[in-house]
């Protein structure tokens, strides 16, 4: 197996390199980019981050946690006052909607971790400090025979150098 | 290249060659680098007067609270005052990073990071005088609800226990927000740098490489954690002005608070955000990424709020007239005419009166006028909350029990202390981390690139 990568200057050349890529069958395809561009993104994964799941699963943990364990606390040591119900919803809510915002915002980040593979303990070694400058790369994983295929298909999408790495 | 010929692919893997690195890297980078006798003078001032609060603390622990001016009838004094400050000073971090991202305002881009920044050490600092507050430190974590074997709980129809969580989240999800922001600008100063911050970087940016699973992964958690810190953002100082509204202290007790803080916290947050980034960019000289048009695009936020505000100030003395109840006019009379009478009108003057000045479009890109004139904001914002704390306990119900409040030397050397405290970590941060979000600096450069020079950000 070889591995090839092209850099690219810009991010509409990422995504036309991508595209062509998959039609052509390469399904081993990562970029790398020095900023967020849907285009490139959307190109080597199309469909949404999963990361939205996890903030509506801690949403909603957060809003049961926050009622339940105000009312529960409420009932567990019950005082009277005034004849009034022991628990009382409207200024629960407002712990209801802080804990929302809390296990949300935590279970985000956490899916920015498993769904980003971060953090990673060993970096590509595709991976070039030029992609952190303004630079794009295509890293596509193919076979020993197809490098003239792959290498030809980036420099027509405006590759301006295709490397090899190791693999 | 031509097709492999005999000899195996691995062998052909040579060097990728380096060009050199991008002009926004170093430019922004270089923020980071080397510090100037200067730098070493005002961290060194700002560490002088964090210690100077610690040691007057250690001493306010050891003597208790009497010396920090409390005194029948005000037991919430400059420790609150300066909580509500913080507090205050920190939304517009959030306001820039999560409301101006959800709006789309590309202008953002080039402060969000020190705002994001202000907004953490703010609630870093403003959850201390919490501690400072109550006095018996050791006893604080009684605010928590935690299983005792008193079998007790909290009462969370108190509006401090909904300040708890709602403080405690949202130094958390700031903190979370401004991580995040950081980690792919961690990466491109870990690539570039030697020695222990190299370390340091490889620890921090958790091997972040920019691929497209990374990206996308990150721009969902940005656009999420902005939409959970939006409605976060706007109930954090409603819950504090509810630490006040539900009582039913004249100048307290009244429905408006949550709108009129979060403006006020607003107002004072984005003039924070002018005192610190214009010094910053004329010392570090990024005129080309912070240009004038951000400030005064903050400029036209700081009078829209103002006005928000003076609307709240005229409000507040209407409905305390038009009510008929004397108490809530005696108080509002004293407010302006009473002993605290220079208070009202340094809030007046400063908050609603000298941002008008913001009109005229000339002042608006007066940068060493801004300065002035955000300075001003963060006094006169000081003294908003000043007002309404002393002046509504100072002058209760029954005329017996008035009394009146001189601030302490304690006091006043702990609030000296908060700004040194705030400005160490800001210091600290200015030389480890990129102040100016360099990833989302690139994404208009790129953008600029692919359709040719123009477009003004």
């Amino acid at each position: 197996m070889a591995r090839l990568v092209g850099i690219f200057e810009l991010p509409a050349q990422v995504a036309a390199a991508v595209k062509q890529l998959k039609s052509r069958g390469y399904t081993d395809i990562e970029t790398f980019s020095p900023a967020p561009f849907p285009e490139v993104d959307d190109a080597v994964h199309p469909k949404p981050s999963k990361v939205r799941l996890m903030t509506l699963i801690g949403g909603l943990t957060g809003v049961v946690t926050g009622y339940s364990m105000t009312i529960w606390m409420a009932n567990n040591w019950q005082i009277m006052i005034g004849g009034k119900p022991f628990s009382s919803i409207p200024p629960y809510t407002i712990i209801a909607f802080e804990l929302t915002i809390l296990f949300g915002g935590i279970l985000t980040v956490l899916g920015l971790f498993i769904f980003g593979g971060l953090p990673k303990f060993k970096i590509d070694p595709a991976y070039n400090s030029r992609f952190s400058a303004e630079d794009f790369g295509v890293v596509v994983r193919c076979s020993e025979q197809d490098v003239a295929e792959i290498d030809a298909l980036m420099r027509d999408n405006d590759a301006t150098e295709v490397n090899l790495v190791e693999s | 290249m031509t097709p492999p010929p005999t000899n195996t692919v691995a062998g052909m893997i040579r060097p990728v060659p380096m060009p050199p690195d991008s002009q926004t890297n170093r430019d922004l980078l270089a923020v980071m680098k080397g510090a100037s006798g200067g730098y070493w003078f005002l961290l060194g001032l700002a560490l002088f007067f964090m210690h100077l609060a610690g040691a007057i603390w250690i001493y306010q622990v050891y003597k208790g609270l009497g010396i920090a001016g409390y005194a029948h009838p005000i037991f919430w004094g400059v420790y609150v005052v300066t909580f509500v400050f913080w507090v205050g000073i920190a939304h517009a971090g959030t306001l820039i990073s999560a409301i101006l991202f959800l709006f789309r305002a590309k202008w953002r881009n080039a402060i969000n990071r020190g705002a994001e920044a202000m907004t953490v050490f703010a609630v870093l600092t403003a959850a201390q005088f919490l501690g400072i507050h109550v006095g018996r430190i050791w006893k604080s974590y009684f605010i928590l609800p935690y299983p005792n074997q008193r079998g007790l709980w909290v009462n969370f129809k108190s509006p401090l226990l909904w300040d708890t969580f709602a403080i405690s989240t949202y130094a958390t999800i700031s903190i979370l927000f401004l991580f995040v922001g950081l980690i792919p600008d961690i990466a491109i100063a870990r690539d570039r740098a030697t020695g222990w911050k190299k370390v340091l970087y490889t620890i921090l940016a958790l091997g972040w490489v920019g691929s497209s699973s990374q990206w996308k992964a990150h721009n969902r958690s940005v656009l999420h954690l902005s939409g959970l810190a939006t409605p976060l953002v706007l109930s954090v100082h409603s819950v504090v002005s509810w630490d006040f509204a539900m009582a039913l202290v004249p100048g307290w007790h009244t429905t408006i608070f949550a709108p009129y803080f979060v403006a006020g916290a607003i107002f004072s947050g984005f003039a924070m955000v002018l005192t610190l980034m214009i010094p910053v960019r004329r010392i570090f000289g990024l005129e080309a990424y912070i240009t004038d048009y951000h400030f005064e695009n903050m400029s036209r936020f700081i009078l829209l709020t103002s006005i928000i505000c003076g609307y709240a100030y005229i409000s507040e003395y209407f409905i305390s007239w038009y009510s008929g109840v004397e108490p809530e006019q005696t108080s509002f009379w004293l407010r302006a005419f009473g002993p605290y009478w220079i208070s009202t009108w340094v809030m007046i003057i400063f908050n609603t009166v000298l941002p008008q000045l913001l009109w005229f479009k000339k002042l608006r890109v007066n940068v060493p006028f801004l300065f002035v004139l955000s300075v001003c904001i963060n006094i006169g914002m000081w003294f908003e909350r000043y007002v309404i704390i002393i002046t509504g306990l100072s002058r209760e119900y029954n005329p017996a029990t008035w009394g009146e409040f001189i601030p302490s030397w304690p006091e006043m050397g702990i609030l000296a202390g908060s700004f040194g405290f705030f400005c160490t970590f800001f210091l600290i941060f200015l030389k480890l981390f990129p102040v100016v979000a360099i990833a989302e600096m690139k994404e208009i450069a790129i953008h600029e690139k692919a359709h040719g020079a123009g477009g003004g950000h």
